[in-house]
């Protein structure tokens, strides 16, 4: 207990000087961008993201052969989340017309590929199961 | 009609959202946050003008490597965060207790995990977009993603507290263990919680494989998803080119001249003038806060052989001047342990070639084992402090 009290104290504290730095170092317009930015990302988390999933889940439970259940539910996994992560490179965001280095792949057909190996891992092993139950 | 009711912790009854998953998943995200905060912390130490205690130029690839694993933990770890939310999101909908002093604890507790969550995803949100150089926001993302790393980090450190001896109880016993689960957790579904974490895995190693590349040059070809394929002038990809720094006029005028230096002492180079001094060759990488390297060998004068022509003394922090006549990092610092450092070249020439004009034509600065937003390019003064 002595040691959870301690350990708490000191992540407070490291916390709160992670709140000194932010609030000392920019002017209000800039806090308050970062203030709305940090309450979007739990907003849009739990608001938007959480119940997407839940509503992909309860779809796939019903239209997917049972075979292909376990198999598809991992692909959700794998490709949701490559998928989030990719956001700014998918969207080329940042490029710039006078760097040509930046951001300098296809990257929908990179996408594509990703998916398209991982779609195949999925079938081959939904395949593979429901011979397994035939059996 | 009436509305369906709201969701309660009840509704949720996949027995995969339980405390053994929770732990495991958040194990590796703490390591993987972990290691974003301590690379983090050098980078950020890095690139401050002052160094109370130096930092070491060798090797030449520390930067490097601690840069690309900040940007590789931080990828890993969004499969890892997304998971670990999925895990205990029936907590979001538990009802507040009765009685004061457990509605204050309660109250505390989850201020803790708002904080925790909201600076978790702040800070791969906010690196992700800044690797691709997209900055959607009016904040300064240096100082923002730093302070929110010591955020993160606290509140990391208050949940491990809080949630000690389940972690424990959860991590020493079976995955399938029932002990800590809520009381709902009973339906198993598609997957099992092994399944769960194996695919979990195989998400974050994906993450990294189909990014990494931009830093890992045997990955380039598998890293469908990296910022950067490698190429370039040279085979060095570029941060900001001359038209960027608005210097494609000035960086080529034949009236561009080096000056150097020391209390009052000057002199005025030319570039031929800085040709028909001693050359030096050496390999070093050039390593971005975005998380990209690459690997190149420069040919130019050693810096320290410059300081001598105004007999500056050694161990003399230096001050950096480019062309370009606005951004944060027109002047750097050259701390006296990288100014004397051998290897240290203001560079004329990439790869046996003469620089080109995005690489920093006429002369840039590269040094080892620094921030590439350092290795300052289109050098117009260097000037002891």
């Amino acid at each position: 207990m002595r040691l959870r009290v301690v350990l708490g104290g000191l992540g407070a504290l490291v916390a709160a000087y992670g709140a000194y730095l932010l609030l000392s170092r920019q002017d209000t317009d800039q806090l308050v961008n970062a203030a709305v930015w940090l309450v979007s990302g739990v907003v849009l988390h739990d608001f938007v993201l959480a119940p997407l999933v839940l509503g992909l889940v309860y779809a796939g439970a019903r239209i997917a052969p049972p075979a292909a259940r376990t198999p598809a539910a991992a692909a959700l996994v794998v490709l949701g989340s490559v998928t989030l992560l990719a956001v700014p490179v998918l969207g080329r965001f940042g490029a710039r017309p006078d760097n040509p280095t930046l951001l300098d792949r296809d990257y929908r057909a990179g996408w594509l590929a990703l998916a398209g190996v991982i779609l195949l891992v999925t079938g081959v092993a939904a395949l593979v199961r429901s011979r397994r139950v035939r059996r | 009609m009436r509305l369906p009711a709201a969701p309660t912790e009840a509704s949720f009854s996949s027995r995969l959202r339980s405390a053994t998953v929770a732990a495991r998943v958040g194990l590796w995200l703490g390591i993987c946050f972990g290691i974003c905060f301590v690379t983090g912390l050098i980078s950020h130490y890095a690139q401050n003008p002052d160094h109370p205690i130096p930092l070491p130029t060798s090797p030449s690839w520390g930067y490097r490597v601690t840069q690309g694993l900040h940007v590789i933990t931080g990828t890993a770890a969004v499969p890892l965060l997304l998971v670990k939310l999925w895990s205990v999101f029936p907590r979001l909908f538990i009802r507040p207790p009765k009685g004061l002093r457990a509605l204050v604890v309660e109250a505390l507790e989850r201020a803790s995990i708002g904080v925790l969550v909201a600076a978790a995803v702040f800070q791969l949100a906010s690196g992700l977009a800044n690797s691709a150089q997209w900055y959607p926001w009016d904040f300064s993302f240096r100082t923002t993603h730093y302070s929110m790393a010591w955020v993160a980090i606290g509140a990391l450190v208050v949940h491990i507290a809080v949630k000690l001896p389940v972690i424990r109880g959860a991590l020493t016993g079976d995955v399938d263990d029932t002990t800590y689960d809520r009381e709902s957790a009973t339906r198993s579904g598609a997957l099992s919680r092994r399944g769960l974490l194996r695919s979990t895995w195989a998400a974050a190693g994906v993450a990294v494989l189909a990014t990494a590349g931009s830093t890992v040059p045997f990955l380039r070809k598998v890293s469908v998803l990296g910022v950067r394929s490698g190429d370039g002038p040279a085979g060095i990809p570029i941060n900001k080119s001359a038209k960027a720094a608005g210097v494609t006029a000035s960086a080529v005028s034949p009236a561009y001249a080096l000056t150097v230096a020391s209390g009052a002492r000057e002199v005025a180079l030319s570039r031929d003038d800085l040709l028909a001094m001693t050359q030096r060759e050496e390999t070093l990488p050039i390593a971005c806060v975005e998380g990209w390297s690459a690997s190149g060998t420069w040919t130019g004068v050693p810096v320290r052989d410059l300081l001598d022509l105004v007999g500056a003394p050694r161990d003399a922090d230096v001050l950096v001047t480019s062309l370009q006549e606005r951004g944060a990092f027109r002047r750097t610092t050259l701390q006296g342990n990288f100014a004397d450092d051998d290897r240290t070249l203001l560079a004329l020439a990439l790869d046996g070639d003469t620089l080109s004009v995005d690489h920093g034509y006429p002369a840039r600065v590269i040094a080892p084992n620094r921030p590439g937003v350092l290795q300052t390019k289109w050098v117009s003064r260097i000037e002891v402090l």
